[in-house]
Formats: C-alpha cells, structure tokens, sequence
C-alpha cells in the first residue's frame, strides 16, 4: 500500500508541473466553456427585439397599443422606434434595421374591420413571431371586450348601453393566464451544459496522464527497475491506476469550483454532483485503461485514445443537441458522457442524490466492466 | 525543388498514420452527416400538451393550439413525461393544462397553463404563440363569463351568445407579411459543411504542427542545414507541407459533400480561392505554433484550444446574425473563421469572386503576416540566426 502511495504521488507531482497536462486538465475545458457559454449564451438571453411603430390613426386605441410596446421596452425586452411613414417602416424591416414593424391604420378604433399590419423581416423568425403575437393580443383583448358588451346587452342594440358595459367588461380579467416553469424543470442553463460538457470531454484526456504513462515507463525501461524492487507488480497497475482517477478527480473539482465561481454555473446538490463526478472519473480510468492495454507505443494509445475521446463526447452529446434525432438519443446512453450529462439535468430542477443513482450506477457499470478488461490485460504487461 | 522534397516528406508522415486519416477525412464527414441531420434544414418546433383532466374547455384549448397555423407541431403528451421529455429535448417545449381547469374556470376562478422550454429562440418563439393561443381563448371565456353573470345565465350560455355576436360582429384583425431576403441557403447540410470546413482546415492544420515541433527538438532542422539546403528551401518546404494537407482535406471535404450530401457550394472557383485562402491561414497558423511551442504535447493542446475556440467565436456553430454587434466585432477581430464564414455564405446566396474580395484579402493578409512572423522564429533557431544560407555562416556549429 505504502508503495501505491509513493508511486502514485511520485507521478502526481510529474504531472502538476507538466503544463500540458494542466493546460489540458484545467484551462482549456475552462477557456472553452466560456467562449461556448459566451457565444451560445447570447442566444438564451436574446437582445431586445428592434420593432418600429407608424401610428396612422392618433386615436386613443392606437396610443394603447403603443403603450404596451413601450411598457415592454421599459423592461428591454424590445426597442420601438417611431416611425411616421409606413413605407419607410416596411423598409428598414426589409433592409434588417429592425426585426418587424407594426403599422397601425386610420380608424383602428372606430372602424371594425382594420387591420394592425405587422410586416417582419425574414431572418428574425422569433422576433417577428413574437410582434404577430403582441398584436395578436391587443387585438383578442379588445375584441373580447366588445364582443362581451354586445352579447350581454343584447336586442335591441344600443350603443350607449353598450359602452357602458363594455367599460365593466374590461375590468374583468381574462381567467386563464400562462406561466413559464421552465427555471423550475430540469433543464440546464446553457452555462451550466457547457461547463459539464467540457468538463467530461476532457476528463476522457486527462486521465490518460496516469495509465498511458505506464507504456511510457515500459518504453524508457524504468517498468523493469521499479519491477526489479521490492514492490508486487499489482501495486505499480494500482498507483497507475490511482494516478488516473486522482488527477481527474481534482481536474474535475477545480472545474466545477471554478465554473461555479467565475462562471456563474449552478451544477446542483453538492453531494449528488461529487457522486457524479466520482462515478465519471472511474468510467474514463477504465475506458482509457482498456486503450492503454491495447497499444503498443505511447503515441498509439494517445492517438486512439483521442478518437475514443472524441466519439465518444460526439455521441454523448458534448458538442451538438443530439436529441433532435431520436436514433443518436438513444445511441447516447451507450456513453458515459451522455449518463453524466443526464444526470446533471437530474438535478438542474433541484433533484437530489436518489434522482442520479441511476446515472451514477450506469457509469460504475462502464468503470467494472471496462476496468476489469483493463486489469486482466495490463497485469500481463507488469509482469517482471 | 529541395522545399518540395521536405513538403512531400511531411506530406507522407502525416498521411501514413492511420488515426490521422480518420481525423483529417473520417470525422468531418461524419460530423457533416450527423450535424446536418440534428440541426440543419428548417427544423419545425415540436411542442407537446398535456392535459392534467380533460374537459370540454381544456379540450378547446388543445385544439387551438394544434390549430395556431404558426408552424409549429403540436401533439397530445402524457402529463408525467412532458417535463422530461423537454428536459431531454425530445420536444422544444411544453404546455400543462393542470387539473380541474374547467372547474375552475366555470367557478370563475383564475387558471395557469404552464409553460416549459429549453433556453433559446426557439422557446421564446413557442412561448410567445402559445401566450397567443390561450390569450385568444382567455378572452372568449372572459367574455363569456361576463354575458353569464350580467344575465344571470350559466357559462355554456354566455359563451354560445358570444360566439355568435363574434361570428357577426365585424372585428379588427392582424395581417402579417414578412420582407427582405432570406439568408438561408436552404440545403440542409449546406451551413453545416462549409463551417465543418473552416473547424476541421484549422484544427488539422494546428495539430499537425506537433510534427514540427518534433522536427526542431530532435534537431531534424539543424541537420537539413548540414546539407547543401538553404533555410529558405527548408522554411518553404515546412510551410508547403503544412498547407497541402490542410488543402487535400479542404478539397476533400468540399467535393465529398457535394457529392454525398449534395451540398451547393457556389461559384466553384471563388469557393476554392476562398477555401485556398483560409486553409492557407491555417496552415501558417500551424507554422507558427509549430515554430513557437516547446512539447508536442502543448502544442497539441493550444492547438485543441485555439481550434475549437476561435472556430466558436468566428460563427461556425452559432451563425454569426445571431451575435451581438460587439460580438460580432470580437469575432472579426480574433477569429479567422469569420471572415471565411462571411465569404462561405455570401457565395452560397449566388455571389461570385466581387463579394467575397474583401474576405479574401483579409484572409490572404493574416496568413501572410503569420507566416513572416513564424519564419523569422524559425530562423532565429536556425545557427547563424540570419535568413543567409546556414552553409556559409558554419552549419556545423550546433
């Protein structure tokens, strides 16, 4: 035990002055995940939509629905520039100045059968979708309030009585309303995602630190003098094998320490993420190792050791929303990327240990089952 | 002729391993395939509702929604699977019409749909239509709970009397028309396959220079000089090495894709000048990473880093309309890709050689500025230190 310890510390310290590895193990996953979450985030938190109004009309129902763009451009969810000429309005949704133009006629609120214009530019699909809903609102509100007035007063039609009630009706507030629970559902926040994914993509390549520099070892021949010592050839596959889970291991607690801290990444409950983590560590040691074992050279095992790295992250989902296809979904569950990914989801809505057992038992899976492969065909390499 | 022997030495090193085929040909394809299968093409947004008990006016809404005529799928999902398969992304969003919901509405209660999505523009669209659907069906109840109680009637009363005054009553009405030109290509591996290009030209093109960097430590370079090579043969020998493989992979890509996926990539000669250029940059890229890193191992690990992440903040995952301005100024300034981005669409929306000029300035500008500056480090390593030919200032020094 004593010997594991020394050896598996021995290459520990190798590796912290190596700045490959750190740069591999720490600040490039970091570095990523922050360009990745700064780029896709953007698209998250959208930018206020650019929307223009032409009021033709002047009248008191057109002020209305310019107030409620206003209202929403108080809380920067969009701009609203006015403009007096409806085709000048049409033209910089054309030219992309704006997302979508509202053109509100004459007699918006005398005659019944106007229509609000809304014209959107056609590559700002959202910001255009959502200007048809806005006035789509307005339009639903006020005709519901009219409409209301009318049936409830009935035969024979009389206008006053009518705006009367139509007055009442308008202080009736519509009794369905919706509410986004998204924050609440287990979902992770594109900061979040990025940082676990890189943060597990990578760990498939630091933990090659540990067990491929057992072939180094045998390479340079010091295999055969730590062999000639007094130390059981298990011990030295053990440190090895330590070597590659402790160095994950840390690699993976600065991550989430550091995206949590400078990245504003909510991984979720401590204890459930250290089980997730731990179990990831293990499955990447093992996969790694079963790599290891079968390669020749140093550089052989690095380079089918990326491949796998890289597939592996492909399918689990690392660099692109694999779910769309329902097929490459289920391909997912065959990586530990995609288990741990899961897992973090688990959790995003403020589950607790119990939710990722499951996550956490099909990683162990991988490590057993990859690890045992590992042991079986590397204790042959160590022996003296 | 001597810097074509080193180019064709380089050429075969990096083409004799075989890890190194699947890297530079196998996953690009692959990753063409599979990205332009999950993400490109128009992609409809699926929606899922479920209704917690059914009833008369839930049911109405459901219809609605499946009716909203704004391009979005919707269908009936389970109560307890709609929150995971959100989660999971089988559907882009969901809606939950909660228990009791005609209930309550009938005793005049107020109800709240719930409304859940992934992050993006996606969910923002949906929820601002569904916000639409049940506004529209909050103001028919609405007034048919005003008609009820003004008259004393019940509520299937009230709203038979409303829907027919506003079947008859003339209403305002909302026309929508959408203007400008449509920058989607259309094809769906088309965006896909040019910034695949751009990703994998730059990231092969960094990584392969860990051969050079192997090159200057076992002292390769030192020895070329002991032959009657001048550093300039040696230096464009590298340089053309490092290019013609980013070049053959460049080349394969674009006409495998045209081939397999049918991928359109404009003007043919203007899209290989653009792809001569960028690949050109990314091979002096290489030159110089190759010229500047101490271990193979860092230089393989910034180039990882540099690869994904400039390919990132140049708009070849997230197209470059959706940045912010000062983004998308980030992006022009530190990221090579983003002009080669700018050039790739320009020429798939039909541009020729004239529309994609000032891209391939830039383009041609940077490489040859990296390549300068990676050929004075280069040299400086080189005994004697000048740009004379090692040979007269005394190779044999090292």
């Amino acid at each position: 035990m004593r010997a594991v310890l020394i050896l598996a510390g021995k290459d520990l310290r190798l590796r912290l002055r190596d700045r490959s590895a750190v740069l591999i193990a720490v600040v490039i996953p970091f570095t990523l995940a922050l360009i990745f979450a700064t780029v896709f985030g953007g698209n998250e938190t959208p930018r206020p939509f650019a929307y223009a109004v032409t009021d033709l009309d002047r009248g008191p129902v057109a002020a209305a629905f310019v107030d409620v763009l206003d209202r929403l451009a108080e809380r920067d969810i969009v701009t609203v520039r006015r403009v007096a000429d409806p085709a000048e309005a049409a033209e910089l949704a054309d030219g992309g100045t704006i997302d979508a133009a509202f053109v509100l006629p004459a007699g918006i609120g005398t005659d019944g059968t106007a229509a609000i214009e809304v014209i959107g530019n056609v590559n700002a699909p959202t910001a255009a979708d959502v200007a048809r809903s806005l006035a789509a609102a307005f339009v639903d509100d006020l005709t519901s309030v009219r409409v209301a007035a009318v049936a409830a007063a009935g035969e024979p039609h009389d206008p006053r009585r009518i705006a009367a009630l139509a007055e009442r009706a308008a202080r009736f507030t519509p009794p369905v309303s919706v509410v986004d629970v998204s924050a609440q559902r287990r979902i992770l926040d594109t900061r979040t995602w990025f940082a676990a994914a890189m943060a597990v993509f990578f760990l498939f390549f630091t933990v090659q630190f540990g067990v491929s520099s057992l072939i180094e070892e045998r390479a340079g021949g010091t295999l055969g003098r730590l062999l000639a010592m007094p130390v059981p050839p298990g011990a030295v596959l053990t440190a090895k094998l330590l070597t590659s889970v402790l160095f994950g291991a840390s690699s993976l607690a600065v991550l989430i320490v550091a995206t949590t801290a400078f990245m504003g990444a909510s991984w979720g409950a401590p204890l459930a993420v250290a089980a997730l983590a731990g179990a990831a560590v293990l499955a990447a040691t093992g996969v790694t190792a079963v790599v290891a074992s079968l390669a020749r050279t140093a550089e052989q095992a690095g380079s089918w050791q990326a491949v796998l790295a890289m597939l592996l992250g492909m399918l689990g989902g690392v660099f692109f929303p694999i779910e769309r296809v329902p097929a490459l979904k289920a391909l997912s569950w065959a990586t530990p990327h995609g288990w741990f990914l899961g897992g973090l989801g688990e959790l995003a809505g403020g589950g607790s240990l119990r939710e990722v057992l499951p996550a956490v038992a099909a990683m162990c899976g991988f490590a057993a089952v990859t690890g045992a492969v590992a042991v079986v065909r590397l204790r042959k390499a160590v022996r003296p | 002729m001597k810097a074509l022997a080193i180019a064709a030495v380089d050429l075969r090193r990096t083409l004799r391993d075989r890890t190194n085929l699947v890297f530079v040909f196998v996953f690009p394809l692959l990753l063409v395939f599979v990205l332009g299968t999950a993400v490109g093409g128009v992609a409809v947004p699926r929606v899922g509702v479920a209704v917690a008990e059914s009833g008369p006016l839930a049911d109405r809404l459901v219809a609605a929604l499946a009716a909203q005529g704004a391009g979005i799928s919707v269908r009936r999902h389970s109560v307890g699977e709609l929150a995971p398969a959100v989660a999971h992304g089988e559907l882009d969003a969901g809606v939950l019409v909660p228990a009791g919901y005609d209930a309550a509405i009938r005793a005049g209660h107020a109800v709240t749909v719930e409304f859940v999505a992934r992050p993006g523009t996606v969910g923002t669209r949906v929820g601002s239509v569904v916000r639409a659907v049940v506004g529209h069906e909050a103001g028919r109840l609405r007034a048919g709970l005003f008609v009820a109680a003004e008259r004393g009637v019940p509520l299937d009363d009230g709203l038979r009397g409303v829907d027919g005054v506003a079947a008859s009553l003339p209403r305002l009405s909302v026309s929508a028309r959408t203007v400008g030109t449509d920058l989607d290509t259309g094809g769906r591996f088309d965006t896909t396959a040019s910034t695949q290009l751009l990703l994998f030209l730059f990231v092969t093109a960094l990584t392969a220079s860990v051969a050079l960097v192997e090159t200057r430590r076992l002292g390769v370079l030192r020895r070329m000089l002991a032959t009657p090579t001048s550093t300039a043969a040696i230096l464009t020998g590298e340089g053309l090495g490092r290019l013609t493989v980013t070049v053959l992979q460049g080349g394969f890509m674009m006409v495998a894709t045209a081939l397999l996926f049918d991928v359109r990539w404009g003007d043919p000669f203007a899209a290989g000048a653009l792809m001569l250029a960028f690949a050109s940059v990314a091979g002096a890229a290489g030159l110089l990473m190759g010229s500047l890193a101490r271990t193979p191992q860092l230089a393989s690990a910034i180039g990882i880093l540099l690869g994904l992440g400039l390919a990132a903040l140049g708009g070849t995952m997230m197209p470059l309309e959706f940045f912010t301005p000062f983004m998308r100024t980030v992006a022009h300034v530190v990221s090579p890709h983003a002009w080669a981005v700018d050039g790739f669409t320009a020429l798939g929306r039909g541009g020729g050689f004239g529309d994609i000029a000032v891209d391939l300035a830039v383009l041609l500008a940077v490489a040859v500025v990296l390549t300068a500056v990676a050929c004075r480090r280069l040299r400086r390593e080189l005994p004697g230190g000048t740009s004379r030919s090692a040979l007269t200032r005394g190779a044999g020094r090292s």
